[in-house]
C-alpha cells in the first residue's frame, strides 16, 4: 500500500514536470516570438506595478527602517557604526530590496494571475479562447509574463529608492548618524555594479513569479471547481516565494564572484 | 408513438441524398474512442454530419456529448479514430506543433461554440464579448462592429445591455449572450452544448426559432447537445442518441423515428425502464 502510494506520488510528480516544461516552452515561445497584445500588457503593467506601489511603499519602509538599527546594533560594538551607509547599501540594494519586491509581487501580483488564470479555465473562458482559433499563451499568458517580468525590476528600484531613505532617516533621526557620513559612504562604495545586480536579480524574480503563477492558474480544470482556484493561487504564492529565495542565493553566489 | 413536429419545408442543401453526401459533409467523424483513466467516455462512434443540416445529439447526462464536441473542435484528442471537419482530420493534429496549431485554428475560426456555462470573459462587458471575435479576426471599423454586435443581440432578444458585465446578468440572459457571441463572426458550424438549460420554455423556444432561421438563411450547419427532447422534434433533421459512449441510434429525424429505437423510446417516455440505466 505505501509503495503503491509512493509510485502515485512518483507518477503525479512525473506528469506534474511533464505538463511544467510543455507549458514553460509554449508560454516562452508565445513571450518571446509574438508581441503581446498591447491593451492586456497596458491592463495587466498597470496592475502589478501601479497596484503595488502602496504595499512595496509600505513593507519597503519598515524593511529599511529595521536594516538601518540592526546594522547600528552590530557595527556599534566594534565603533564601526560610521560604516552603516556602506551595510544598507550593498546589503539593501543587492539582496533586501529585491528579494521583498520578488516576494511583495509573488504574493500580490502572482496570487491574482494564478486565480484569475484558474478561474477562467474552469468557467471554460479559456476553451472559449481557443475555439475562437486565438491562442491563450499569446493572448492570456504572454501579456502576464511581460507586464510582471517588466514590472518587478522596476518596483525593486522604487523600493531601493524607499528603502535607501527610510535607512537614511532612520540613521540621522533615530540614530543620531552624520547625514553627510551615511550619504558619503552609500556613494562611495556602493557601485552602479551593485544597482545593476538588484534591478538583474527583480528581473528574473519577476519572471519566474510570473511562469510559476501563470502555470498554476493554467493547470486548473472544471473538474477542480471553485476549490481549483484557492489551490493554484496557494500553490503560487508558495512557490513562487520559495523560488524566489532560492534563485536569489543562486544569484547572488554568481553576481559576487 | 413518438409524437413528432409538423415537417418544415427544408433548403434544397438539406434535403438528404446520397450522391451529394461525400463533397457535402461537414463533420464525419469515425470510430472514435476516448478514455479518461479507466472510463471509456466515446467508444467507437461513427456518424457523419452534413453541411447546412441540424443534427441533434440526445442522451442522459454523463454519457459523452459534450467529450463528443469537444472532440469535434479539437478541444479534447480522441484516443483512436478520425474526426474530420471540413476534410481536415482535427484528431491527428497536434496542438503542441505550430504547424498543426495553425491548420488546427484555421479549422477553429468556421466554428463557433455555445458553451453549457457561457464561457463569457468576466473581465468584459456584454459588448466586448460578442465584439471580441470580430476585433481578433475581422478588420470591421469599430463602428460597423458596434453595429454588428447590436444585430446579434437583438437576434437573441436582448437590447442595450451592450455595457453590462455577465455577472450582472441572469442564467439565461448570460446564455443568450454567450449564443450572440458564437454566432458573431457566422459561422459554417455552431456547437452547441444544452442551449436550452437554464433558460425558460418561451425563451428556449425562441433559440429554437433564432437556430432554425440562422439555418435557413445562413446555411449554418449546427450540431446540438441537449437533453431536451422537444427541442430535438422542433429543430433536428438529424438526431442521435448517444449512451455510455455508444451511438446507440443517428441518421434523419424521419428514419430514427420510425426505428421506434427502445433506448430513444424510454427517453421520448421519460421512463425509468428501458435500456437506459440511472445506475
Amino acid at each position: 500500500m505505501a509503495q503503491e502510494s509512493f509510485a502515485l506520488k512518483i507518477e503525479r510528480l512525473i506528469t506534474l514536470a511533464i505538463e511544467f516544461i510543455t507549458f514553460f516552452r509554449r508560454s516562452m515561445a508565445a513571450m518571446l516570438f509574438h508581441v503581446p497584445p498591447r491593451k492586456q500588457f497596458v491592463h495587466h503593467a498597470v496592475d502589478a506595478g501601479v497596484g503595488s506601489v502602496v504595499l512595496v511603499i509600505l513593507l519597503i519602509v519598515f524593511a529599511g527602517m529595521g536594516l538601518s538599527v540592526q546594522g547600528y546594533a552590530a557595527f556599534i560594538r566594534f565603533g564601526g557604526h560610521d560604516l552603516l551607509g556602506t551595510f544598507v547599501g550593498i546589503g539593501g540594494i543587492r539582496e533586501l530590496y529585491p528579494v521583498m519586491s520578488g516576494i511583495i509581487v509573488g504574493a500580490r501580483v502572482g496570487a491574482n494571475l494564478a486565480a484569475s488564470l484558474a478561474n477562467m479555465q474552469i468557467s471554460e473562458q479559456v476553451e472559449a479562447l481557443e475555439v475562437m482559433g486565438l491562442d491563450p499563451m499569446r493572448y492570456l499568458v504572454a501579456p502576464r509574463m511581460w507586464a510582471v517580468t517588466l514590472m518587478v525590476p522596476l518596483l525593486c528600484g522604487f523600493a531601493i529608492v524607499i528603502g535607501l531613505g527610510a535607512s537614511w532617516a532612520t540613521a540621522v533621526y533615530q540614530l543620531g548618524l552624520n547625514s553627510g557620513t551615511f550619504m558619503d559612504q552609500v556613494a562611495a562604495l556602493t557601485t552602479w555594479t551593485d544597482l545593476a545586480a538588484g534591478l538583474l536579480k527583480g528581473l528574473v524574480f519577476g519572471w519566474l513569479v510570473a511562469v510559476i503563477a501563470c502555470f498554476h492558474g493554467f493547470r486548473a480544470s472544471k473538474r477542480d471547481g471553485a476549490e481549483g482556484v484557492g489551490v493554484a493561487t496557494n500553490r503560487a504564492i508558495v512557490h513562487a516565494s520559495v523560488v524566489c529565495i532560492v534563485a536569489n542565493m543562486l544569484l547572488s553566489a554568481l553576481l559576487y564572484t | 408513438m413518438i409524437s413528432e413536429h409538423p415537417p418544415r419545408n427544408l433548403p434544397p442543401h438539406r434535403v438528404h441524398s446520397p450522391v451529394v453526401e461525400a463533397v457535402e459533409t461537414a463533420i464525419e467523424i469515425s470510430d472514435v474512442s476516448k478514455s479518461f483513466g479507466h472510463n471509456r467516455v466515446l467508444d467507437g462512434v461513427s456518424l457523419k454530419i452534413r453541411k447546412g443540416s441540424i443534427a441533434v445529439m440526445l442522451g442522459p447526462s454523463g454519457t459523452g456529448k459534450s467529450v463528443l464536441l469537444r472532440c469535434i473542435v479539437g478541444l479534447l484528442k480522441p484516443d483512436r479514430g478520425q474526426v474530420k471537419v471540413f476534410g481536415e482530420d482535427v484528431a491527428a493534429l497536434n496542438p503542441h506543433r505550430a504547424a498543426d496549431r495553425a491548420k488546427l485554428f484555421a479549422v477553429r475560426r468556421r466554428i463557433g461554440m455555445l458553451f453549457q456555462d457561457g464561457a463569457l470573459f468576466d473581465d468584459m462587458t456584454v459588448g466586448d464579448n460578442i465584439a471580441f471575435p470580430m476585433r481578433m479576426h475581422t478588420k470591421l471599423s469599430e463602428a460597423k462592429i458596434r453595429e454588428a454586435v447590436a444585430d446579434k443581440l437583438a437576434r437573441v432578444g436582448l437590447r442595450g445591455v451592450e455595457p453590462k458585465f455577465p455577472s450582472e446578468l441572469s442564467g439565461g440572459m448570460r446564455k443568450r449572450v454567450a449564443f450572440a457571441r458564437a454566432i458573431a463572426l457566422e459561422p459554417d458550424i455552431v456547437l452547441c452544448d444544452e442551449p436550452s438549460s437554464g433558460l425558460d420554455p418561451v425563451m428556449a423556444s425562441t433559440l429554437d426559432e433564432l437556430i432554425l432561421h440562422l439555418h435557413q438563411t445562413l446555411g449554418m450547419t449546427f450540431v446540438v447537445i441537449s437533453h431536451d427532447t422537444a427541442e430535438a422534434l422542433k429543430i433536428a433533421d438529424t438526431m442521435g442518441l448517444l449512451y455510455r459512449g455508444k451511438l446507440l441510434t443517428f441518421g434523419p429525424k424521419e428514419e430514427v423515428m420510425r426505428t421506434n429505437h427502445p433506448g430513444l423510446r424510454q427517453f421520448f417516455a421519460r421512463e425509468t425502464a428501458g435500456p437506459i440505466k440511472v445506475v
